[in-house]
């Protein structure tokens, strides 16, 4: 049955609950900026513990910020905590050095990462029910820098090592030392069987730990004659007291490092072969992992915070009682009250999963292993029809649980075998992308490689250069509305990304933007600075080519041009009443293209448009801008210049998902031709012989009409012949030699251009009125003027006017079959 | 909202005099607070992040001096240097300009200069130029010297505040002090006229073709 797929006894999680130090007085920095709030910094530092995986640690999954600087951490919890085993004769010495070495083991893993628990205890060692151990809580110490960002202190009182309180209890000693002082007490408790100084009171428990400071014979001797169990401590095999003693030595130097314990024979029988074999795009496969579930729980209703205050860990008291009895002159208060939440509570809440389970109980077997690439008909006979949300907007589709189920076990698969199944990413992606896998599924559509970790390690992202300080002012006030980007991890990162690229990409510099081009990149990979920088590194050469350099002109004004363009050829009544009140695309549009839009909307709606964009080429934007216009449509119709650029430099809300439909809809139906540019890179948009190449912009921006290339118009008669319609302007006796089949001859001799009606054109006046979707073609020849014509159809309001490249004679060699000749 | 300046908060046109239009042009090194100046004189808003100016913004904001109605065009820049060669589409024709730096940072204040000595080249000659020491309300890391500043102003003819976007120090004063010294006579449009914005940009066609963008 499925439902115990899900019901894994290690797939469980809680939460605990803590105050971040709130900023006294000032509440400026030096810079004038507000003081980052404390909650702010702990959770950007928090977040680096997300990627710690390893089987004796309880992963972290979450990091939430309530009100008043509250701070809400959500962890893998499941087992038992090794203190409720305590002075019950249940485990043997064998399974003690088990328990020793799965401890190790965990640490290891920390302290590699620089990590030090700073609070290990029998409460924060979680026994499963397979008899492995699970360490717990092991990165408060990190994420409050050290303590520094609480005003409780971080330790254990027996378990904390005597220098901890000889540096006093608000101190930040860090060494990775006092976790094994707390390791030997830990197994000495387990050891004799006995919880330690259990009868005494706190104040007393912290002078036992202090007082074994002095004296030279065996801490733990003293600690076993103490708690009369000397026989036990004599008993004991020698090996195991050994470690137990060297871990309590006094001198933190004097005791050994987890790693050097490691070492230790004793711990050889349940070392097991380390998997190596792991994919760098996703990590190793798993039917679901902890993460995914948590995300499902949260979909399916599941909500941290109401569960805190359900089970009381959260209690809100009335405004009033905060207020202070007298607040001095000077701003000092006197009178409040300390608020004993501001303390640290360790209970832990679990999280009730019922509900979930209930959720997916109907979710059978098979859909936890979907079939990619082929499947039987027996089998698809057996499978229920896929779950169908295809229809619901996108903003649903992601907040529904079981369609995000399946999205996310058929992506994680497709990813898994990246860079295999890239083709079928792609295709999937065009439905959309599931929010959790965004990171990696993004990844793998800019085709990242495998060693894009080296590649980063080896930039130089420290050395100052001069463009340090530009970046330095500009960092602040990138996103800062949200809680990753406004952390001081945040910002180092960030600063890092961007140095790497300038120093990787010498030809180029910065430009104001290129850091909020990169902030969505970073958004989504925190965690992972180095593939942050390779996604912007694929990013920038396909979608930005150029744009970056130190004269970009030509390259914007080129795709501002284009801009113009395709705005009159979808919109010849707005287009042209831009040309009348000037309000020229160079005014506006700038910083939509050069950060493909990340400067102009919140974060939330450049991954919804950025899914898409990456779907398709460097063209795209020009649409998205488009319809981004089409929203505002009716507005800049009636509004002269001051107007227009006044709703530009405040932009309304725009509904992403119309603009992002009604621009796929615009690029899909849109030859490819017509949005060329010379300056794209043709290592990612091949430019063809027939394509429209070398045209400078001043001739570009006389054009008011995009042109076209002959193999596009010839698949448009060959396909859609009902979609185009081909007027040639050549003369009479031209058209008569050879025309295109159909075509209509509208010679240039033939209109007068002075009145601007739609009528002189002729008999064929009335096909153009009523042309509604058709794309209309101007055929020329070399020598012909191709700018008055189109210009007076999309002066008369005619829409789809392109120009064929190259006049008529493009297609006498390419494709004779669709010519008549001698019409006389 | 209390830092609006009384005068703006007429409607505009509803005074029997004359409606001036004037563009105003903001210059200076990235991040000294132009946009929040801005911000501040127009919206009597603050925002600490304040996000970066790419290319430029339009903002506008009337203000009234006796029985004139003063409408500001106000073009914000992009302080960043690489965007500098958009700058003369956006001050050429402006009768005002307001050049900022930020008191904090010596270096900014030297950009200010080398902006003033381009207005005085390349704008409009009769240009009124304002300088402006923004962030007063970081006095404590003062860079630049008040008196080094006024002494400058003076030389060079131009108006001289110490401004705080912050608290809103001398915001309006500034705006003010450059509507009172502007010629009210030859500049009178009607309301609701196509304003000065448009047509500058109209007479600037040529130069933005052969690549405004940068240099």
């Amino acid at each position: 049955m499925s439902p115990s797929l899900l019901q894994d006894p290690e797939m469980h999680f809680g939460a605990v609950t803590f105050f971040a130090k709130e900023h006294k007085g000032e509440t400026c920095g030096s810079n004038g900026l507000p003081l980052t709030p404390n909650s702010i910094i702990i959770y950007g530092r928090a977040q680096i513990l997300k990627t710690i995986k390893h089987p004796n640690l309880c992963q972290y999954l979450d990091i939430i910020r309530g009100k008043h600087e509250r701070t809400v951490i959500v962890s893998q919890y499941c087992g038992e905590q090794l203190s409720n085993f305590l002075n019950k004769g249940l485990f043997t010495i064998l399974d003690i050095k088990r328990i020793a070495y799965q401890i190790f083991s965990g640490l290891n893993e920390i302290h590699l990462k620089k990590i030090t628990h700073r609070c290990l205890s029998p409460e924060n060692i979680l026994l499963q029910e397979n008899n492995s151990i699970k360490l717990f809580n092991y990165g408060l110490f990190h994420m409050t820098d050290n303590g520094k960002l609480v005003s409780f202190p971080i330790i254990q009182l027996i378990y904390t090592a005597p220098e901890v309180y000889l540096d006093g209890v608000s101190g930040n000693l860090s060494n990775p030392k006092v976790d094994i002082w707390s390791v030997g007490i830990i197994l000495a408790e387990l050891v004799l069987d006995k919880p330690l100084w259990q009868s005494l009171k706190l104040g007393q428990r912290i002078r036992k730990i202090l007082s074994l400071v002095q004296g030279n014979t065996s801490v733990f001797e003293r600690i076993a004659r103490e708690h009369n169990c000397y026989e036990k401590y004599q008993d004991l095999s020698s090996d195991l007291k050994v470690i137990i003693e060297d871990c309590l030595n006094i001198l933190p130097q004097h005791r050994p490092t987890v790693a050097e314990i490691l070492k230790n024979p004793i711990f050889d029988k349940f070392k097991d072969v380390p998997d190596t074999n792991r994919s760098k795009i996703c990590d190793k496969f798993e039917k679901f992992t902890i993460e995914e579930l948590y995300h499902w729980w949260q979909l399916a209703g599941g909500e941290v915070l109401l569960e805190l205050k359900k089970q009381g860990l959260i209690r809100s008291s009335p405004p009033i009682l905060s207020v202070p009895k007298m607040v001095l002159i000077d701003g000092s208060i006197l009178g409040q009250e300390r608020n004993p939440s501001s303390l640290y509570d360790p209970r832990v809440i679990p999280m009730p999963l019922e509900s979930l389970y209930q959720r997916f109980s109907h979710i059978n077997t098979y859909s936890y292993y979907p079939l990619i690439h082929f499947k039987s008909e027996i089998l698809a006979s057996v499978e229920p029809s896929p779950y169908d949300a295809e229809k619901l907007p996108l903003v649903i589709r992601e907040k529904d649980p079981e369609y995000q189920f399946h999205r996310i076990i058929l992506f994680r698969r497709l990813l898994h075998g990246y860079p295999y199944t890239k083709q079928e990413i792609f295709k999937e992606a065009k439905r959309d992308i599931p929010p959790l896998l965004r990171g990696s599924i993004w990844a793998s559509l800019l085709n990242l490689k495998s060693n894009y970790e080296q590649e980063y390690t080896v930039i130089d992202k420290e050395t100052p250069t001069p463009t340090d300080r530009q970046i330095e002012v500009d960092i602040p006030r990138c996103h800062q509305y949200n809680e990753l980007l406004s952390s001081g991890e945040g910002h180092k990162k960030l600063k890092r990304i961007l140095k790497a690229w300038i120093y990787k990409n010498s030809q180029y510099v910065y430009w104001q933007g290129l850091d909020s081009l990169t902030a969505p990149f970073l958004y989504l990979n925190f965690n992972d600075e180095a593939k942050a920088f390779a996604c912007l590194s694929s990013f920038i050469p396909k979608y930005l080519h150029n744009f970056f350099l130190k004269d970009n002109s030509a390259i914007i004004q080129e795709y501002l041009a284009k801009f113009s363009q395709l705005i009159a050829f979808y919109d010849p009544v707005l287009a042209n009443h831009l040309q009348t009140i000037n309000f020229i695309p160079e005014l506006f549009a700038i910083p939509w293209f050069l950060t493909m839009f990340s400067h102009v909307f919140p974060l939330h709606k450049i991954l919804h448009l950025w899914d898409k964009l990456l779907l398709g080429d460097s063209s795209y934007p020009l649409h998205v801008g488009l319809s981004i216009l089409a929203q505002l449509r009716d507005t800049l119709l009636t509004s002269g210049f001051n107007e227009c650029i006044l709703l530009f430099s405040d932009l309304p809300e725009v509904d992403m998902e119309q603009c992002v439909n009604h621009s796929l809809e615009s690029y899909a139906s849109t030859p490819k031709s017509i949005t060329a540019r010379s300056h794209q890179n043709e290592e990612y948009e091949e430019i063809t012989l027939s394509d429209i190449q070398s045209i400078s912009v001043q001739q570009l921006n006389k054009e008011k009409c995009p042109r076209i290339c002959v193999n596009d118009v010839i698949a448009l008669i060959r396909n859609s012949p009902n979609e185009v319609i081909i007027v040639d302007i050549r003369n009479p006796l031209q058209f008569n030699r050879c025309s295109v089949k159909g075509s209509l001859n509208i010679p240039f001799s033939s209109v007068k251009f002075g009145d601007i009606n739609i009528e002189n054109i002729g008999t064929y006046s009335t096909v153009l009125k009523n042309q509604e979707k058709k794309i209309v073609v101007i055929v020329g020849t070399e020598d012909t003027n191709l700018e008055l014509f189109p210009k007076y159809l999309l002066q008369c309001n005619v829409a789809k006017v392109c120009v064929l490249h190259g006049g008529f004679n493009t297609f006498l060699p390419i494709s004779p079959t669709i010519l008549v000749q001698n019409q006389m | 909202m209390a830092n609006r300046t009384p005068a703006a908060q007429r409607p505009n046109g509803s005074t029997q005099g004359k409606i001036c239009q004037f563009k105003l042009v903001l210059l200076g090194e990235s991040a000294v607070g132009k946009s929040s100046l801005v911000l501040r004189f127009v919206k009597g808003q603050f925002h600490e992040y304040q996000e970066s100016t790419i290319g430029a913004a339009f903002l506008t904001q009337t203000v009234c001096l006796d029985d004139t109605t003063v409408k500001f065009e106000i073009w914000d820049t992009a302080g960043q240097e690489r965007y500098h060669s958009l700058a003369p589409m956006y001050y050429r024709g402006a009768q005002a300009a307001i050049v900022v730096y930020d008191i904090t940072n010596q270096d900014t204040f030297g950009r200010a200069k080398t902006w003033v000595k381009e207005l005085q080249r390349q704008a409009n000659p009769n240009i009124v130029i304002a300088l402006a020491g923004n962030k007063h309300d970081l006095m404590n890391k003062r860079m630049v010297e008040y008196e080094e500043a006024q002494a400058y102003a003076e030389e060079n003819g131009l108006l001289f505040m110490e401004t705080s976007a912050k608290t809103a120090m001398n915001v309006n004063d500034i705006f003010l002090a450059i509507a009172k010294k502007l010629p009210k006579n030859e500049q009178t449009a009607g309301p609701g006229g196509s304003g000065q914005g448009r047509r500058l940009v109209e007479g600037d066609t040529g130069a933005k073709t052969a690549g405004n963008c940068c240099k």
